[in-house]
């Protein structure tokens, strides 16, 4: 596997790729862990890819950043939501109290986050209120009106059976600016930083050539 | 909370300063149980870098001046000058989470150690690195005449050139200025600020201080190793007064008069080699955001992502053995009442810290102008750089009372490009050794850095200021068994590579016998990044 490419856009002809960075917030017990449909543990991986093809000729790449349970004791750094240019804030629709912990995810990211961030309320365990909808505990419509308000993009998402999952990535890829793109060198005019990249010349670093 | 006492943790680490940060990153994939909690809601310690809002609290927490308290402190004696607005520009400052100042900053050489970890442990990649740019020197407004008539004198014996007439020009405008010190042989081959015969002794010894190891070499400052670089200099390189003022200046030592000959050589050749290491025109690199604050978060979310459980807002109250005997494992009393059981507990400087008390005077101030100037490309192809080194040598800085200051400041100029200002304005981070006088003579700088920057019609403001102290120490660690606490931080603006091997010793002690295994290598790490779906080519 590669190593992480050039951020940005990039391609041929007529095709556009580009990549941006997604957190992924909310309380520990919402299934989020699993939302990434990859993965079993949150233990291991600095981030997680998702790849979206739009149309023919676009990919969209997200990077998804889990908290890595920073958040469990209100112990996240400014780094993690820096430069991110989307947010999924999950909450589970059969524990009315994670809809506020979300509320209060969302004044987070409005606090610490990118203006021009991209958010996205996600009701996840949508299984389970398939299988017995009395475990229902906070209603499609309230969750609805609520993000209408806050203008959050909304799923309700079933992260086990991957049920609109596709879809809210892809959402939240239609809301994103395409044409001025990456993760971290995103600004227009914002200048490039130095390369510590240990395929660079002159370094007396190991490392195997990824190129 | 509850759920921490629960089960005995391999290691509990108190604070998430640069040296805890990096044990973190460093034990990130040990399989070890570890807690790391901070007294702060924020990370970084004594290397945060904080929001104006941030800093107004950390100002009244560390205000204290009384000796019997502040004497143990890492910070004292702390307080805020605003000039918001009030100023003839009225200009303002903007909105307090538009700053993220650095309580101690620092630039990293690109030979530095610490670079190289962090790529070995994959780490870099999270850290936006930019280019710290030229090195200038300081030169006052009184000694600029009479530099410019020495140099008429020696210019005698020189073909006379145009550029040299030019330079002599500037120079009588009696206003301070700032020298770029040409710190590469391509430099000094092309500068015109330097006479030639000068020229030829600064060549001979920078190339003599590129291998000054070699055995050849040693005879020439072996001998006199323990003795101050400048008199080694002057002795046997024959240089000028001017010139030994660069170079004490490229050493970025706070006793830069006081520098032994074995050690400034160190720090010189440090300088020379790290130039072009990772790109044209800069020898040194400074994490965007905030400097060393931000490769401790980054290195504190590596712990997180191997398992390590973080709490900030909490810290140590006290530890206890229960029993003496055994002596297998240490209680810790937080901050949070809850007591958790721990094989080791590694700590930052704490209140029975013995040190040499020595301290550093620092001045932090955001100011209404770009600074534009200090921030030019001066080699093709380089990066535009960030961060400007401006030294003040002993005897610089002129003091209010007409006499002079005699110690170096030390200066970095942070551009809007850092991240920690907004555009239209900058950051000065002055430093200096504490002594009487030391922070009036940090304002003097401060006002005679803009004045020697100020361009034509605009002059540069001071907005806000910060003034503080900070406990250094070139002290080792203290190991206590079950506990071991890093000691303060050497004062320096450089990164000095020698903390990392107390980094490396607290990691020893973590690892206990597995460090002798072979597939145990020091903060190597393979990728961890981007397990997903787009491991199939598309």
């Amino acid at each position: 596997m590669a190593s992480r490419g050039p951020p940005g856009a990039r391609g041929g002809m007529n095709t556009r790729f580009a990549q941006f960075k997604l957190v992924l917030l909310g309380e520990s017990a919402v299934g989020k862990d699993q939302f990434d449909s990859y993965r079993e543990s949150t233990i291991g991986a600095a981030f997680l890819t998702q790849t979206i093809s739009l149309d023919e000729n676009t990919t969209v790449k997200f990077e998804i950043w889990d908290t890595a349970g920073q958040e469990r004791y209100k112990s996240l750094a400014p780094m993690y939501y820096r430069n991110a240019n989307c947010a999924v804030v999950v909450y589970d629709i059969t524990q009315a109290s994670s809809l506020d912990k979300a509320k209060s995810w969302v004044k987070e990211l409005q606090r610490q986050a990118n203006e021009s961030i991209i958010i996205a309320l996600a009701g996840n365990k949508l299984d389970l209120v398939s299988e017995q909808p009395d475990k229902r505990a906070v209603s499609t419509a309230d969750a609805e009106a609520y993000a209408k308000e806050a203008g959050l993009l909304f799923f309700e998402t079933s992260a086990k059976t991957a049920e609109n999952v596709r879809d809210l990535f892809t959402a939240i890829a239609r809301r994103l600016p395409l044409d001025q793109v990456g993760p971290r060198h995103s600004r227009p005019g914002q200048r490039q930083g130095v390369s510590l990249n240990p395929e660079s010349p002159n370094t007396n670093v190991g490392g195997p050539c990824a190129c | 909370m509850e759920a921490l006492s629960e089960s005995t943790w391999d290691v509990v680490i108190c604070g998430t300063g640069l040296q805890q940060s990096m044990l973190a990153l460093a034990l990130s994939r040990s399989g070890k149980k570890i807690l790391h909690v901070d007294p702060n809601k924020y990370y970084g310690g004594p290397d945060a870098a904080l929001s104006l809002q941030e800093l107004e609290g950390w100002a009244a927490a560390h205000s204290s001046s009384d000796e019997q308290q502040a004497g143990q402190a890492v910070f004292s004696n702390s307080r805020i000058i605003r000039n918001d607005g009030a100023g003839k520009t009225k200009k303002k400052l903007s909105f307090p989470r538009a700053y993220s100042l650095a309580l101690s900053p620092q630039i990293i050489y690109t030979r530095s150690e610490l670079l190289a970890q962090l790529v070995s442990s994959k780490a870099f990649s999270q850290v936006e690195f930019q280019a710290v740019g030229s090195f200038y020197i300081f030169r006052p407004a009184s000694t600029a005449a009479a530099a410019a008539a020495e140099e008429e004198e020696e210019e005698g014996e020189e073909v006379g050139s145009e550029e040299g007439q030019q330079e002599q020009g500037q120079r009588q405008r009696q206003k301070p200025s700032l020298a770029r010190i040409p710190s590469t042989r391509e430099d000094v081959f092309s500068t015109t600020a330097i006479p030639s015969r000068s020229k030829r002794h600064l060549m001979k010894f920078l190339k003599f201080v590129i291998d000054y190891e070699a055995e050849e070499q040693s005879g020439t400052w072996k001998p006199n190793a323990d003795e101050p670089l400048a008199e080694f200099l002057r002795s046997q390189f024959k240089l000028n007064e001017e010139l030994i003022g660069y170079i004490l200046a490229l050493t970025l030592r706070l006793d830069a008069p006081n520098v032994s000959t074995r050690e400034g050589l160190a720090v010189i050749r440090r300088h020379l080699t790290s130039m072009g290491m990772f790109g044209p025109g800069f020898a040194a690199v400074y994490p965007k955001w905030g400097g060393m604050g931000e490769i401790a978060q980054v290195a504190c979310r590596a712990q997180a992502v191997g398992g390590g459980v973080y709490v900030l807002g909490t810290g140590v109250r006290g530890t206890k053995v229960p029993n003496a005997a055994k002596y297998e494992e240490v209680e810790v009393e937080l901050s949070s009442d809850t007591v958790v059981k721990t094989r080791l507990l590694v700590q930052g400087a704490g209140d029975n810290m013995a040190t040499d008390g020595q301290k550093m005077s620092r001045l932090v101030a955001i100011v209404s102008s770009p600074l534009d100037s200090l921030f030019e490309t001066v080699v093709e192809g380089a990066p535009l750089p960030v961060v400007a080194v401006v030294a003040f040598t002993q005897g610089s800085v002129p003091s209010p009372e007409g006499s002079s200051f005699e110690q170096p400041i030390l200066t970095t100029v942070h551009s809007s490009d850092t991240g920690e200002c907004p555009a239209g304005q900058s950051v000065i981070y002055l430093s200096t050794l504490s002594c009487p006088g030391a922070s009036e003579a940090l304002d003097s700088a401060l006002s005679s850095l803009l004045e020697a920057t100020a361009e034509e019609g605009e002059g540069a403001e001071c907005l806000f200021k910060v003034v503080y102290e900070q406990l250094v120490s070139s002290g080792t660690p203290i190991d206590e068994g079950r506990t071991f606490t890093f000691p303060p931080s050497p004062a320096a603006i450089a990164y000095e590579d020698d903390v990392l091997s107390q980094v490396r010793r607290a990691w020893e002690k973590a690892m206990g016998a597995s460090t002798k295994d072979e597939e145990v290598e020091y903060m190597v790490f393979a990728d961890r990044e981007a397990i997903g779906d787009d491991d199939v080519g598309s």
